[in-house]
């Protein structure tokens, strides 16, 4: 009688990095999890408030406040886990030392990181809207809410590729970058995932003209530069993790 | 030819030990230099590695075949900088380092053959020693299904395989990262100070462990500051110090000349004027200075003074309180020997 063999294993590199990531990205204190949730339940109610339209008003208030607190602060805590912390504690020399390409590596870190976010953030968005009372906004809220995600984590990711202190540059990206810059400069701010992931939701939820920043494109039209300005975050991660020094946590 | 050199001044500034065979400082591996295998796997060229101002690597020659090498020095002298190099973690500034005849730092297919153990206690605590294993597996394209738990089982880490990194100790979590390195089935392993935390009956289990993969021919690197673990797990030596390699040869003659050096030992007693003057009549004895703290007495042979001093005491009836090695650990050894 012949021992029965186990077949093969045959889990691709990219599969593995995802549910690694999966594994390891997310947030140790689990609590931390349903702060997104509960600010987004809290801009919601504030929305009520308003003496617009609800789809307005929820694109004006929730949203306005989901695009520029919820998301980048989630999509920094997620970012940073998916490679700046791990280089910094030396834990990404299991994964660097290997015969996977870099753009596996930064694309299977970016997906997982894109599952994590949009696993804490559609909820949340979704329950922000809901309690607005604007449940025809729920799907736009939610493609904004993770196509702005994605965008962020891949720049997050180059940020993590290039500096040593990601966390830092990410922060300044955001306050200043974005926040700063953008609100004067229109070329910036169609560049900015924040400012482009209140247009997709505007855009879409038809929340109206007056709402519409001028010189940015929105709806489905920001959906695809959020996917644009993802590619260029991806592209230039792959390119500087080649450069990258992995170094201990020692060093 | 002996088993100990003098590396020559353009990888090895320091006189650390006496030129055996006097020679030029050759540009080119010389026959016989013992900073260099025949059958080389890791091949070093002329490599330095500086961070900023810190220079880590100062044009280092030398090679690793198949076997254990043991790479010792102080803290900072250069050894894990130098088994990043290897595995290509860190470029060097100037020169090559090779394995293969591939530039691990470029060529990513070289991974395949490498694998590093690094000192860093940082895992991913979210994960088991299973769940490491075999990520580590799926990246290297490992189809065996049964590699992670053979790996496992190589460091006695089955029992605890399906518990969190997080809840390992050290010498536990090294042994995680000494399984995650063999599922890959490599024939370069780089081993950073790979003993850290592990119990005795550990130490004996890995450096049988190391000692078989080395027969097996794979090039194995080991690094430690401890004289005594090197010489357990390593025939051929490398010493690096300040980024240079200082010496290279067999362990025992390595031991032989650090063991040629004076050393000091600290002697309090009741009596030191009288204790010092009798002890300067014991063969061992090179010299003895009376300092604030006691008597420092300088000797060849450490070990022999330690048993002469006790009866010289007795027969001069003064009290010994304390008799303590003062340049015991390796890095106070080589701190002196590169003075």
């Amino acid at each position: 009688m012949s021992t029965p063999t186990r077949p093969p294993r045959t889990t691709s590199p990219l599969v593995a990095i995802i549910r690694y990531t999966l594994r390891v990205c997310v947030p140790r204190q689990r609590a931390l999890l349903f702060l997104p949730l509960a600010g987004a339940v809290l801009f919601g109610l504030l929305s009520r408030l308003s003496d617009e339209a609800t789809v307005t008003a929820f694109a004006q208030v929730g949203g306005t406040a989901v695009h520029t607190l919820i998301l980048p602060i989630t999509c920094l805590v997620v970012g940073d886990a998916l490679l700046g912390a791990e280089i910094r504690s030396g834990i990404f020399a299991f994964t660097w030392l290997s015969p996977v390409p870099y753009w596996t590596i930064v694309v299977g870190r970016w997906i997982g990181g894109c599952l994590i976010a949009a696993a804490i953030l559609a909820p949340a968005v979704a329950a922000g809207a809901l309690v607005a009372g604007a449940a025809g906004s729920v799907a736009a809220a939610i493609v904004a809410a993770v196509t702005g995600a994605a965008a962020y984590l891949a720049l997050f990711l180059a940020i993590g590729a290039t500096f040593q202190r990601p966390v830092v540059w990410s922060l300044a990206f955001v306050l200043l970058v974005e926040r700063l810059l953008g609100a004067g400069l229109a070329g910036v701010a169609q560049l900015s995932p924040g400012w482009l992931a209140q247009e997709v939701l505007v855009g879409v939820t038809h929340a109206g003209v007056d709402l519409q920043r001028k010189g940015i494109p929105h709806g489905w039209a920001a959906v695809g530069r959020l996917v644009l300005v993802a590619a260029v975050g991806l592209a230039i991660a792959t390119r500087r993790l080649r450069r990258l020094k992995p170094a201990s946590a020692s060093d | 030819m002996t088993d100990v050199e003098q590396a020559p001044e353009r990888r090895g500034g320091s006189q650390l030990f006496a030129p055996v065979v006097p020679a030029p400082a050759p540009d080119r591996p010389t026959p016989g230099d013992p900073a260099f295998v025949d059958d080389a796997t890791v091949v070093v060229t002329d490599a330095s590695v500086w961070f900023g101002q810190k220079v880590a690597l100062s044009d280092l020659a030398c090679s690793f075949g198949p076997g254990v090498t043991g790479l010792l020095g102080p803290n900072g002298a250069g050894k894990s900088t130098l088994m990043r190099a290897v595995t290509g973690l860190v470029g060097v500034n100037s020169g090559s380092v090779t394995v293969d005849g591939r530039d691990p730092r470029r060529d990513r297919a070289v991974h395949r053959r490498i694998a590093l153990v690094p000192e860093d206690e940082a895992v991913p605590g979210s994960l088991t020693a299973t769940d490491l294993v075999r990520y580590v597996a799926d990246l290297h394209g490992v189809r065996d299904a049964g590699a992670a738990e053979r790996a496992l089982a190589a460091v006695d880490m089955l029992p605890a395989a399906d518990r969190r990194l997080s809840g390992f100790s050290k010498g536990m979590r090294q042994r995680a990262k000494v399984a995650a390195a063999l599922v890959t089935d490599p024939g370069v392993l780089v081993l950073d100070e790979p003993l850290n935390g592990a119990d005795p009956v550990q130490r004996v289990h890995l450096i049988d462990l190391f000692r078989r993969l080395g027969a097996e021919g794979r090039t194995v690197i080991v690094s430690s500051h401890v004289l005594s673990e090197v010489e357990r797990l390593a025939d051929r030596v490398l010493v690096l110090v300040h980024g240079r390699l200082a010496a290279a040869g067999n362990h025992r003659a390595i031991r032989d000349a650090m063991d040629d050096r004076p050393r000091h030992v600290l002697v309090r007693a009741d009596d030191p004027r009288r204790l010092a003057a009798a002890l300067l009549d014991v063969d061992t004895v090179v010299g003895v200075s009376l300092t604030d703290a006691g008597l420092v007495v300088t000797t060849n042979r450490a070990g022999d003074l330690a048993v002469a001093v006790a009866p010289v005491a007795r027969k001069l009836r003064v009290r010994l309180r304390e008799v303590r090695p003062l340049d015991d650990s390796l890095e106070s050894l080589f701190r002196e020997l590169v003075r």
